[in-house]
């Protein structure tokens, strides 16, 4: 089932939660919705959950209104990132919950369901534990109940919200890529909100990245990541450096690095901001133009698959990430405090001034 | 375990902090007690007997323990009602009324049962109303379970509260995802939750509602086989100077309060078995 979410506005108060949020997830896909907190993404899901209201807008469930629809009508999975398991049930009567409570008219026999939810139990791979009560279990174990409970309903959207955010690292590692695989079996719409920009990236078919409750950007991992629309995803999505200068007619000018930026028209003496990527800073031992410019070494981090560096700028002082693979590393045999050449690549220019989250 | 914990444990020697309890808990609670038991023997078998199954005192445990038990009930349901709306809404004068349901803790017994007797009777504020519509509680057992009523409302209220103050309100959200309607999120999902405090306060005002002396027999109008408590025929019989007689009614009140509060626990546990 797909969702379109048209012109959603939402207020608490005077903050401004959701301004004219509009987007479309398409059926059967897993999106993530990205941004940092207070960007409006929980209270976007809880909004196509029917959990909360939207001021204005409306949303749509495969082209029907679902806008006025109860939450208990809209048959959404919901996922909670603290589980909201209930304690006093045990694993197995926490899956069967939402059947138990159908009117009896459409509930399946006792039999169906236990069938069912032994099914759900395997599918997240706790039959083992259906006697256990949600107290008895570690975190990991308790989202995954959540998840076969909100399942167990059979719901036609799956809604989490940052469901790892409570685990530590390496639970959260296991269970995001398990819900990859997961969805790859049933192939639920499924949306989830999360601040990891690497859980988003891994995870999710397509990413709505979100700030100050607007959508910034939507797309594939590809595409936001190499493409970012605005100096805010750049930030957001990985580490980035900074490069300061000005825009003639068409033309920027960093440091002594011209590029043509046609987009920006023939205005002149715009300031302007170029983002770099760490891995995009190339360094040499010696200066090869005018266009490199002259820094040092201020500290090395020569360990995993990518040595990370810090250097600074002689002119500026400014600090600059680089990072080089391992071979080059080697090549390079860099020391702290040695000087160096460096220019940046694939500089992605956008006019004004910084932009910090 | 005690072996285990020594090392590990934040206040050191779980021998002594044990001693100390135990020495406590003889010294306040269980020398009296036994000096009461003690005394009662002095009675023969069937002296004891007699004493404690004369018609007029049976009908006193009537009279006390249904009466304690529907006061109890009654705080119950609405302890809950109180502890819900001072938890989930916001109104103006809620910390006068949150402090209101202390009163009855701090008022003195005896005040209590003067007000209850002088609003409840025949030309009193609420007893003028009722009286025509042939409702008489002051000097009745109604009244009785009126005043018990009173002093027990602060048990349920302080003991749900908090309960209720920590459900986390997605636990809701989830039931109603889920398809559940309020009256399967209430029963289902948060009167379980509830039900272990429901217990302890529904214990602590029946304990209360069935030692209570002061407030009412202002209100009970003490006629014997209707509206006498036990306790009051404990003083009576103290009156008369007939000690091992009272103390033979009053271990029978102990041993019948000890088993109601032990089945309370019980129930308690058992409604708290997945916490473990």
């Amino acid at each position: 089932m797909s969702i379109d979410i048209r012109d959603v506005n939402k207020k608490f108060g005077t903050f401004e939660a959701l301004r004219n949020v509009s987007l479309t997830v398409p059926s059967g896909e897993l999106v993530a919705l990205l941004g940092p907190s207070g960007s409006g993404k929980t209270t976007l899901l809880r909004i196509i959950a029917g959990l909360e209201s939207p001021d204005g807008g409306k949303i749509h469930f495969s082209g029907e209104d679902a806008t006025n629809l109860h939450v208990r009508e809209r048959q959404v999975g919901f996922v909670f990132q603290h589980y909201a398991l209930f304690r006093h049930l045990t694993v197995f009567d926490n899956v069967a919950f939402g059947l138990n409570v159908k009117p009896r008219k459409e509930r399946p026999a006792k039999g169906a369901i236990r069938e069912k939810v032994l099914e759900l139990l395997r599918l997240v791979q706790l039959e083992q534990l259906a006697d256990r009560y949600p107290s008895q279990l570690s975190g990991g174990q308790r989202q995954r109940v959540a998840l076969a409970r909100a399942l167990a309903v059979e719901p036609k959207v799956l809604l989490l919200d940052e469901p790892f955010g409570a685990l530590d690292a390496k639970v959260r590692l296991e269970l995001r890529r398990w819900l990859r695989r997961l969805h790859d079996e049933i192939h639920v719409t499924s949306v989830f909100v999360t601040h990891d920009q690497e859980e988003a990236l891994e995870v999710a078919d397509r990413i709505v990245v979100m700030n100050e409750g607007r959508v910034e950007q939507m797309g594939t991992p590809e595409e936001v990541y190499d493409n970012p629309a605005s100096p805010f995803v750049y930030n957001f999505l990985g580490n980035v450096n900074l490069f300061h200068g000005r825009i003639d007619g068409g033309e920027a000018r960093i440091d002594n690095i011209s590029i043509e930026v046609p987009d920006f028209g023939s205005g002149d003496n715009i300031p302007a901001v170029a983002y770099v990527r760490p891995y995009d800073i190339e360094i040499y031992r010696s200066r090869r133009n005018h266009e490199d410019i002259e820094s040092v070494v201020r500290h090395i981090q020569g360990a995993g698959a990518v040595a990370r560096l810090e250097l600074e700028r002689l002119d500026t002082r400014e600090l600059i990430d680089a990072e080089l693979t391992r071979e080059r590393y080697r090549e390079l045999a860099l020391r702290v405090g040695e000087a160096v050449y460096i220019r940046p690549r694939n500089l992605r220019v956008f006019a004004g001034g910084d932009y910090q989250i | 375990m005690a072996l285990h914990n020594k090392k590990n444990s934040v206040i050191p020697g779980f021998g002594p902090t044990l001693g100390y309890t135990i020495f406590y808990l003889s010294l306040i609670v269980l020398i009296p007690l036994s000096a009461l038991v003690i005394k009662s023997t002095d009675l023969s078998w069937q002296q004891f007997v007699g004493a404690v199954t004369a018609d007029r005192v049976l009908a006193s445990y009537r009279v006390t323990f249904g009466a304690a038990l529907m006061a109890a009930a009654a705080n119950a349901f609405f302890g809950v009602l109180v502890a819900w709306v001072l938890v989930r809404y916001r109104f103006p004068g809620k910390r006068l009324v949150d402090a209101l349901v202390d009163l009855p803790f701090a008022l003195p017994t005896a005040v209590a049962g003067i007000t209850l007797a002088t609003v409840y009777s025949s030309n009193g504020w609420l007893g003028r109303y009722l009286e025509p519509r042939g409702i008489k509680v002051a000097f009745t057992p109604v009244g009785i379970f009126v005043a018990m009523t009173f002093i027990g409302l602060p048990f349920v209220v302080r003991t749900v509260q908090p309960v209720l103050e920590e459900l986390e309100s997605e636990v809701e959200e989830a039931a109603v995802c889920l398809g559940a309607c309020r009256w399967q999120t209430f029963s289902r999902v948060l009167f379980p939750t509830l039900l272990p405090s429901v217990l302890t306060g529904f214990a602590l005002a029946f304990a209360r509602a069935v030692g209570e002396y002061g407030s009412v027999i202002f209100i009970a109008g003490n006629m014997p086989m209707v509206s006498e408590i036990t306790p009051l025929l404990i003083i009576t019989k103290l009156e008369q100077y007939d000690y091992a007689g009272a103390t033979a009614i009053a271990s029978v009140m102990l041993g019948a309060s000890f088993i109601l509060l032990f089945a309370v626990n019980l129930l308690q546990w058992w409604s708290r078995r997945y916490a473990e």
